[in-house]
């Protein structure tokens, strides 16, 4: 390791201003601090740090991914490898371009969209389709922003709400029925020309027309649906995760399925031949992977605790009411995007109170 | 109001219970600047001849708080720069009295109160009072509203309050009567760890009769120490007047002062931090000199010394050569060493983080050996929130700092910044690594500049205008 910290030392000049690549330093000093934890020391008080970093955190949400990417393999197929791959290329070049452009730092969250974005695709949907939603999601979602920490919404979702707008056949017509045999598909590679694994509905869909599969089918996950969001058992395995890391606050999540729980609930019992029962609904569709993995992400939804509340309940309840009372089958992303628009606003008016009774205080 | 936040670094070094004598030294070294103090009035002539308790110099700023000498010696003046050197220090039996010839000069009309505050400012006592909600000297003829007095000793690491008080109870309640005499009918409030340990019972025997001193339990977390942290804690508004504060080392010296009338020379400093063997505390005098301690307690090649605890101490530059007037405690860190491959794939066994993300969370709480490094590169603000769970003050640092980030001062001001008591939990949670404590310190220092400017330009055009008349 010593000789390859040599390399990068010996290298850096040609990186530093004045040096024949400076333009790429972001490129260089990510890959050197990538490899090396950085050598900066302390200046001012306090003198010591917290062990936690940014690449730290992220790739906590990386591993508590691990579940998801483990039975998407399982049951929709080594498709999903290309579809990573070309996530992170994607979004990768947009996300060094702006930084070389700004002059700023390669930034770690990118990782985490990245990964995220391929798992709230269907399975099948073309490659080139990947590409053009995480690129979209970085560029529009992130990057006029500001760049991550500055963004209004989820890049991800940006670039699949961007999708669904823009291509709503391939998007919601074509889903691969998942894998029925013991191995799964961990060896097969599964595209949508191989016709006959084509289902026409996912669960959430043919409820719609009063065709309920059964609860065990989508805590497994062997139903069809976006790559990672049909086990509930990963979903929940890899969100318990993070919030006992607490990476993601537990509050945003308890807001969500709480709040969704509920009125779900009371529609299932004031008409329950209409609206299917809350325990089946919970589990149903991307909710479960938007409230983990989604609405958590600290930069998108409101910083204060009780803002997160009143988020984690905004979102619950437009999911109710676009899943039951409009044409949406699913309604997770626009309810997080919404979610995403009100939080400022949420996180101004819990301040508001706070300071008017600070005042009080000293 | 309740405590908020806080939260206990568990950091390796922690002082040891014990009190260890330290070799008496031949040359004192009093640095003119602490904290608080500038001593810029010079008392003495180079070359003259001073006994323990003279004082040196004096702090116009403050009230004209004396630095005082702690042992008899020969002063030079010229020897160190921004110091005042004490050659051929010696221990007397005798003191020199530096109260007793002042107190004639007093009036006898300003009262009894005011007249043991000034003896208290003679001999060297008074520098331990704070304003709890400021932090500044009190001013020494005033009155306050309330008495804080705190034996707890919360940052890593600074002097412990129990090793303070080991087998000086008696001088602790003798102090605290002494406090009250300085006092009509304001309450002294009492902070101390548990309000059922036998500490407090004795202390409750003792000041039986003295019915204003009230005892209030504060949990062991940091810093729930801190005298502004305190105050809101007991609801003494700003508003009614100040605040004074003190800790243990405070009520040892009022006792001193008052029932010997002698100058408190000597101190309890404690020494730790990850590169001291043994963390300890010491018994030393101001203007100690730092080789000394460190020949003999730092084993660290490459080490930072810090005046002070971990979260809010200063850096001991190699230009400054002894123990400040102020020293609360000296921490040793051990600088940064090498660069970990790829450093944040480790398991973590052992480290001791806020948020649990790494192996170690399935530890029992232990110390890590923290080094000075940043553990990280500085980023964007995420929003995660940890800042806003630690800060004691109840105000969400994050929101503050994207205001000073897009230069809106009044938006950071709106965002009450002026309530932070700088703990520095915030900047040392944060995974971002954003100096929130640093920004804070500095915009609060404009805002207090711009605000006395503003003053200023008032009383100007308010004489212009006298003048004009
Ligand atoms: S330094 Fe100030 S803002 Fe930061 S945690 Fe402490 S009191 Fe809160
Ligand atoms: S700890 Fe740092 S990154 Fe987290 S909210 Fe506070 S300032 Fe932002």
């Amino acid at each position: 390791m010593k000789s390859v910290l040599r390399l990068f030392e010996k290298a850096r000049p040609v990186f530093q201003k004045g040096g024949r690549l400076a333009v790429l330093k972001p490129i260089y000093e990510a890959l050197e601090n990538f490899l090396f934890a950085p050598s900066t020391a302390t200046t001012t008080a306090p003198h010591v740090r917290d062990p936690l970093d940014l690449k730290r955190f992220m790739s906590m949400v990386i591993l508590a991914l691990i579940p998801c990417i483990v039975a998407a393999f399982y049951f929709f197929g080594l498709r999903l490898a290309a579809m990573i791959a070309v996530s992170y290329m994607a979004g990768g070049t947009v996300e060094v371009l702006f930084a070389v452009i700004r002059k700023e730092d390669i930034n770690e969250g990118f990782l985490v969209t990245g990964m995220l974005f391929p798992l709230i695709m269907p399975p099948t949907v073309p490659l080139w389709m990947v590409a053009v939603g995480v690129a979209f999601g970085v560029f529009v979602g992130k990057e006029l922003f500001g760049g991550t920490g500055r963004n209004l919404f989820n890049p991800a979702l940006v670039g699949r709400c961007f999708l669904a707008l823009a291509y709503p056949e391939t998007m919601s017509a074509g889903w691969l029925e998942p894998s029925s045999e013991l191995v799964g598909r961990f060896f097969k590679y599964v595209d949508a020309s191989s016709v006959d694994a084509i289902s026409s509905a996912t669960p959430l869909a043919l409820a719609k027309q009063g065709e309920m599969c059964s609860l065990s089918h989508l805590l497994l996950g062997s139903v069809p649906g976006s790559a990672g969001e049909t086990s509930a058992i990963a979903i929940i395995l890899g969100g318990v995760f993070l919030l006992v890391t607490r990476v993601a606050n537990w509050r945003t999540v308890v807001g969500i399925l709480g709040s969704f729980t509920f009125l779900a609930g009371i529609l299932h019992h004031a008409q329950s031949a209409r609206f299917g029962p809350a325990s089946w609904h919970v589990f149903a569709g991307g909710l479960l992977f938007g409230a983990f993995f989604m609405a958590t992400d600290p930069v998108t939804s409101p910083t204060s605790n009780a803002g997160k509340w009143l988020y984690g309940a905004i979102i619950g309840s437009t999911t109710v009411l676009i899943r039951n009372f409009t044409g949406y089958v699913e309604g997770v992303t626009f309810a997080i995007l919404l979610g995403n628009i009100v939080a400022p606003v949420l996180d101004e008016m819990v301040f508001t109170v706070r300071f008017w009774r600070l005042k009080s205080e000293e | 109001m309740r405590f908020r936040g806080g939260y206990d670094i568990l950091l390796q070094g922690r002082p040891e219970g014990l009190v260890r004598p330290m070799p008496e030294p031949a040359t004192l070294y009093l640095p003119l600047r602490s904290p608080r103090f500038t001593f810029t009035e010079i008392c003495v002539r180079h070359g003259q001849d001073v006994k323990a308790g003279d004082p040196l110099a004096r702090d116009r700023r403050n009230h004209g708080v004396p630095l005082l000498a702690p042992r008899s010696g020969r002063v030079n003046l010229e020897s160190a720069e921004n110091h005042t050197v004490l050659e051929q220090a010696v221990k007397l039996q005798q003191p020199s009295d530096p109260a007793r010839k002042q107190m004639s000069h007093i009036e006898r009309e300003s009262g009894a109160a005011v007249m043991r505050q000034r003896q208290l400012l003679a001999l060297g006592a008074w520098q331990f009072f704070y304003d709890a909600h400021t932090g500044a000297l009190p001013d020494p003829t005033g009155s306050p509203q309330a008495i804080i007095v705190c034996t707890l000793g919360l940052e890593p690491f600074v002097t412990r309050g129990d090793v303070q008080l080991r087998s000086r109870l008696l001088n602790f309640t003798r102090g605290l009567e002494h406090l009250q005499s300085l006092l009509e009918y304001q309450p002294i409030f009492l902070a101390i760890p548990d309000i059922r340990s036998d500490f407090a019972d004795i202390i409750r025997n003792r000041i039986r009769g003295y019915a204003s001193v009230k005892i209030l339990a504060v949990p062991l977390t940091y810093p729930y120490d801190n005298f502004r942290i305190l105050a809101r804690r007991l609801g003494l508004k700003r508003s009614n007047g100040p605040v004074w504060a003190l800790r243990t080392e405070g009520i040892l010296a009022v006792d001193r002062a008052l029932t010997l009338t002698k100058p408190c020379l000597v101190r309890i400093v404690s020494i730790g931090g990850a590169g001291v063997v043994p963390a300890t505390h010491i018994k030393v005098m101001p203007g100690y000199p730092l080789k000394m301690i460190k020949e003999k307690y730092v084993f660290e090649p490459v080490a930072r010394i810090i005046n002070g605890g971990i979260l809010t101490g200063e850096t001991l530059g190699e230009q400054t050569l002894g123990l400040d007037a102020e020293c609360r405690g000296l921490t040793v860190l051990p600088e940064q060493e090498g660069r970990e491959f790829l450093g944040f794939t480790r398991p973590g066994w052992g480290r001791s983080a806020y948020a649990p993300c790494f192996l170690s969370s399935l530890r029992q709480r232990f110390r890590e050996r923290f080094s000075t490094g940043m553990r990280g590169e500085g980023r964007p603000c995420i929003s995660c929130n940890y800042c806003e769970d630690v800060c004691p003050a109840g105000i969400a640092p994050h929101l503050i700092h994207k205001y000073l980030y897009r230069g809106l001062i009044d938006g950071a001001e709106r965002a009450r910044v002026d309530l932070c008591v700088e703990c520095g939990l915030c900047s040392f949670v944060c995974p971002s690594k954003i100096d929130l404590r640093r920004q804070f310190f500095e915009v609060k220092q404009l805002i207090h500049d711009e605000k006395q400017a503003i003053c200023e330009e008032k009383a100007r055009l308010e004489a212009v205008r006298e003048a004009g008349k």
